[in-house]
């Protein structure tokens, strides 16, 4: 089992860093370029929604990751405020449209390239898990062709 | 991200490499935006260096589209990597932006 482990203070250039990281560490344990983009893509969106809205920019959060055979498993902890990637922001109904229409893309991404995704709080600490699947679960999904 | 730009006849044509998320949209922004002037503007964005891009890139390329559409211009993007043409698809955007598979064919739908 190969896993990954880091702490970060989430701003725009550590986030980018820390992807940049994650992207490296999941080519080089054999994972397929689709899935090493959206698992840095999945932590990018959850970091940066922490970074801005979870209302304190100093504090520490912590991101796991394990590669398993058929797909790579993630964990986000952070001391935001309780926020469920699942449910989502309510649409701003009184923005103009433009703005409605890009609204909400982040978490929109996070729900649609994860097979699993699941949040728990406990007051203090949020915590966000996901799954994405590597590319040989997805063609043996798909059956004989 | 690094941009290089060069004029082929009315066209811009825009090599981008690197990631477009957070911490380099601001920076894109800018230097695209300072293509986006004129009348009709017309621009070819060469994606096939471009390995990552999230929603705050995102942003930014449907703030250039609006921007292009205002001045009856246009905007392709080309060869784009398949992880990020399933961002693109995924966010609606493949159906708003026109996207070729090679920069000569965009070069072609835009002289």
């Amino acid at each position: 089992m190969t896993r990954f482990a880091a702490d970060i203070v989430p701003n725009p250039v550590a986030i980018a860093g820390l992807t940049g990281d994650v992207a490296a560490f999941l080519r080089d344990a054999g994972v397929d370029a689709r899935a090493v983009h959206h698992v840095a893509l999945v932590i990018e969106e959850i970091l940066t929604n922490v970074a801005t809205h979870g209302g304190s920019p100093d504090a520490q959060a912590t991101v796991a990751l394990e590669v398993q055979r058929d797909r790579i498993s993630g964990e986000i902890g952070d001391r935001g405020k309780p926020f469920d990637p699942r449910s989502g922001p309510d649409p701003d109904i009184a923005a103009p449209l433009e703005e409605r229409r890009i609204g909400g893309l982040g978490l929109h991404l996070v729900r649609k390239l994860t097979s699993v995704l699941d949040y728990r709080s406990d007051g203090k600490q949020n915590r966000t898990a996901f799954s994405i699947p590597r590319e040989q679960e997805r063609g043996l999904s798909h059956g004989p062709q | 991200m690094d941009l290089s730009e060069q004029q082929v006849g009315r066209v811009w044509v825009v090599t981008a490499r690197g990631r477009l998320d957070g911490a380099t949209s601001g920076q894109f922004a800018q230097q695209m935006e300072a293509l986006v002037t004129g009348t009709e503007p017309r621009l070819v964005v060469d994606f096939s260096g471009v390995e990552f891009v999230s929603s705050a890139g995102l942003r930014v390329v449907l703030g250039l589209v609006k921007k292009v559409k205002t001045l009856k211009g246009a905007l392709a993007l080309c060869a784009v990597q398949p992880a990020v043409r399933e961002v693109l698809e995924i966010t609606g955007f493949a159906g708003m932006i026109d996207i070729h598979p090679e920069r000569a064919t965009a070069l072609t739908a835009l002289s």
